[in-house]
């Protein structure tokens, strides 16, 4: 007593420094909970409490002019097992000795897995191996999956079995109902993340997309009733919009069908066809063969994923004579009878030689007997009557040279040989007649609706717009632009009548009642190197009734090998174009194509 | 406002004043007060009190309650969500164009190309009926939907109803099932 009292300060600056340095450790670790690990301790702790669940947002569908569903989002489901877990199942079952009572039975872990596997599509011998090979990788692994990607069916079944260490985890998914009809434009997403990786699913992917929230709620500990007033939205979940195309997939699928049966029956290496309103410059069908069946993308090749309507440009050939006459018309420099004579050879004072598919005597031809015969000697002689230059400026009003306006991925501009400047001699004859210059099928049916409508190229859609959350629907403006003159188109139209009724063809592709304009097209195919491959690419473009025009048909097919002449394309034509007539009701023509004289 | 009581301010005090100094007199005697009824007040209160937390503790019950059949029918939701789409996956794959033509096919169906109109007004015929030509090659493997694979056609369905197999029969509440269609083709009216 007396010892301690002697120091009272000594005593008191002790018990100070003490509890100074209590207080502190207290402050520090106070800082340390409450600032330095705030974050992470309520991560945690909220970890413990409540439960974090992504709110799926839909990807918007992709819809037909009709509203019929090409592309649906559906849920799916991956199947998981906790290999460590993995062992006998309790099951309850009726109690042999009292009906109304249910005993216990232990299930041993093969049958347990045989049940499993024949819940989504393995043997009981592939489900233990992946328990088996997951536990000798890992004694500790938790998460191994069984089975990923299947249906509502499947779901149902594995979650009737009642198996702890098997847990359902939802995914989005994508499938496209009517499989491959317009397949080659839709596109098509990736399995396991969803992200757009071709077609309409990847340029138009702003519309579609939704976007995945996330909410978090606390829970009762035994059956996970959640706590009324604990839900917190972290993130909002937001549908993507539909996504309306021009495209009618009843006619898509006839096209398809008609194209698919043509390129078996002639042998050739792939075809297009497309189906255009004139009036509009909507795509009613962009039919590619062969074909992408979206649900099963892995089963066409990799080349033939694509649109190539739109993708691979190739030498127009004949069908691009129009495009020289209306021009030449429209400039005022010809009519529809006015007059030439040409032979099977053509040398123009440039040092070109341009010859004849066939060989014939001088014949004097109208200008609607040149497209009549598709005499590329006979075109040359008109075609220079205007200059390069201004044939080129023709050609970029006609759209070709660029990117048509839908933007389709991969899209290709096409090549016009560079420019006049670029042409030699014997290109500025050839760009007459189609040859020395690409165009895409959908540049080339873009071509015959400007001189359908009159001569106004209205701009190439395949999408009429996006539907969003509000219903509307949200489409561009849309407006044409004068190309040639009424004048000019009108006399094209009729020249192109005349070839539909006294052409070579003319057999192959009547259709009785109807008035129809087309020209055939037998193109070489550049080989890559400067000069052409063997076989031809053949095509038919045209439009029906031409009275009154109302939908172009463009027809390509690369290569048939059994029948190596636009012979191959003019039947697949006359099924479309009778096709569409008949589906739209178009009221068949009345009065006959008007005369023109072929010779003079 | 402010919050502080009024009377903490100091009141300034006067000086008094010398002139007026009241006599002084007896305090008026107090008025009879009335007995207030203090058990009243403290039973109103304390059974108020009561009141409050009985009515909390059945609300929270109520909500608890509430909890759990919001749960059920989340659940009853979401399985009729799954029912829906499995409904609705079925209904647009037997809808696909492969599906109808595969079907139309084998009943012998075959499509006529040339469009022919009967006009109402004058009974004319317009363009030229044609025959259709049979022997079209099958539809089937010419545009591909590999969501149809394994789908019977009509024409394999001999007693089953439904095109696809495991989507009925689950359905928990089944609507008031319509008059079965004859088993030999499409009902024929009872005119005479």
């Amino acid at each position: 007593m007396n010892r301690i009292s002697r120091h009272p300060i000594r005593r008191i600056i002790m018990a100070a420094v003490v509890l100074v340095a209590l207080v502190g450790v207290f402050v520090v670790r106070l800082v340390d909970i409450q600032v330095v690990r705030a974050a992470e301790l309520t991560a945690e702790a909220e970890g413990r409490r409540s439960q974090t669940v992504t709110d799926y947002g839909a990807r918007g569908d992709i819809v037909d002019a009709n509203g019929t569903v090409l592309a649906d989002s559906v849920m799916r489901y991956d199947i998981a097992l906790s290999p460590k877990n993995a062992g006998p199942v309790d099951r309850e079952q009726p109690d042999p000795a009292d009906a109304s009572k249910t005993t216990s039975v232990e299930m041993p872990l093969p049958e347990v897995a045989a049940e499993l596997g024949a819940a989504v599509g393995l043997t009981a011998e592939e489900v233990q191996g992946i328990i088996a090979t997951a536990l000798a990788a890992n004694p500790d692994d938790d998460f191994e999956y069984v089975a990923k990607l299947v249906d509502t069916a499947t779901y149902e079944k594995v979650k009737a079995l009642e198996i702890p260490w098997v847990v359902p985890y939802p995914h989005p998914s994508r499938v496209y109902p009517n499989g491959a009809v317009a397949g080659n434009l839709l596109g098509f997403v990736q399995a396991d993340d969803g992200a757009p990786l071709a077609g309409l699913e990847l340029s138009e992917d702003k519309c579609v997309a939704g976007r995945n929230g996330e909410y978090s709620y606390q829970h009762s500990l035994e059956d996970w009733v959640p706590i009324p007033g604990t839900r917190i939205v972290h993130s909002e979940a937001r549908d993507g919009g539909t996504l309306k195309l021009t495209i009618d997939a009843d006619l898509q699928w006839m096209v398809q069908r008609i194209a698919a049966s043509q390129v078996q029956a002639v042998g050739a290496d792939w075809a297009t066809v497309t189906v255009m309103e004139a009036k509009t410059g909507r795509l009613l069908a962009v039919a590619d063969v062969p074909t992408l069946d979206p649900n099963n993308v892995t089963a066409t090749a990799a080349d033939d994923r694509g649109s190539r309507s739109f993708t691979a440009p190739f030498e127009p050939g004949s069908t691009f004579k129009a495009l020289t006459a209306a021009s030449v018309i429209d400039a005022g420099k010809a009519d529809a009878t006015s007059q030439i004579v040409a032979g099977y050879q053509y040398l123009p004072p440039n040092g070109a030689d341009i010859t004849d598919s066939f060989f014939h005597e001088e014949v004097p031809y109208t200008l609607t007997g040149v497209m009549i015969d598709s005499s590329n000697t006979g075109m040359s002689m008109f075609g220079e009557r205007l200059s390069n230059e201004e044939r080129f400026a023709y050609m970029q009003a006609f759209g070709l040279g660029e990117q048509t306006e839908v933007g389709f991925p991969g899209e290709e501009p096409g090549n016009l040989h560079g420019g006049p400047a670029e042409w030699d001699n014997q290109t500025m004859y050839a760009t007459m007649f189609g040859q020395g210059l690409t165009t895409t099928a959908v540049q080339i049916a873009s071509v015959y609706q400007t001189i359908a409508n009159d001569g106004v190229r209205m701009p190439v859609r395949l999408v009429d717009g996006c539907i969003g959350e509000d219903g509307k629907l949200v489409a561009p403006e849309v407006s044409g632009e004068r190309v040639i003159s009424e004048n000019a188109a009108n006399q094209t139209s009729q020249m192109l009548e005349r070839v539909y009724l006294e052409g070579w063809l003319a057999d192959e592709w009547e259709i009785p009642g109807y008035r129809v304009a087309a020209k055939t097209g037998t193109a070489q195919v550049a080989d890559g190197n400067g000069g052409y491959l063997e076989g031809h690419l053949v095509s038919v473009s045209g439009f029906a009734p031409a009275d009154d025009p109302e939908f172009v048909v463009s027809v390509s097919i690369m290569n048939p090998v059994k029948m190596n002449s636009s012979a191959a394309s003019a039947p697949v034509f006359q099924q479309v174009m009778s096709q569409v007539l008949k589906k739209y009701r178009t009221v068949p023509s009345g009065a006959p194509a008007p005369e023109l004289p072929a010779t003079w | 406002m402010t919050a502080l009581p009024a009377h903490s301010a100091p009141v300034p005090r006067r000086a008094p004043s010398p002139t007026r100094q009241r006599p002084l007199q007896p305090a008026p005697a107090p008025r009879p007060r009335r007995a207030k009824p203090r058990l009243a007040y403290a039973i109103i209160a304390v059974s108020a009190v009561a009141v409050i937390v009985v009515a909390q503790l059945l609300l929270s019950i109520a909500v608890a309650q509430g909890a759990y059949e919001i749960d059920t029918y989340q659940l009853r939701q979401a399985e009729l969500a799954r029912q829906e789409q499995k409904l609705v996956e079925d209904l647009d794959r037997v809808e696909s164009p492969q599906y109808l033509a595969m079907n139309a096919e084998a009943l012998g169906m075959v499509p006529n190309a040339a469009p022919v109109y009967l006009r109402l007004s004058d009974g004319a015929v317009l363009g030229e009926p044609t025959a259709a030509a049979g022997g079209e090659a099958a539809s089937a493997p010419l545009v591909s939907n590999a969501l149809i694979t394994g789908v019977p056609l009509v024409t394999e369905q001999e007693t089953e109803q439904t095109p696809t197999e495991g989507a009925t029969g689950e359905v928990p509440a089944a609507p008031p099932a319509p008059a079965p269609l004859p088993s030999d083709g499409l009902p024929t009216p009872a005119t005479h």
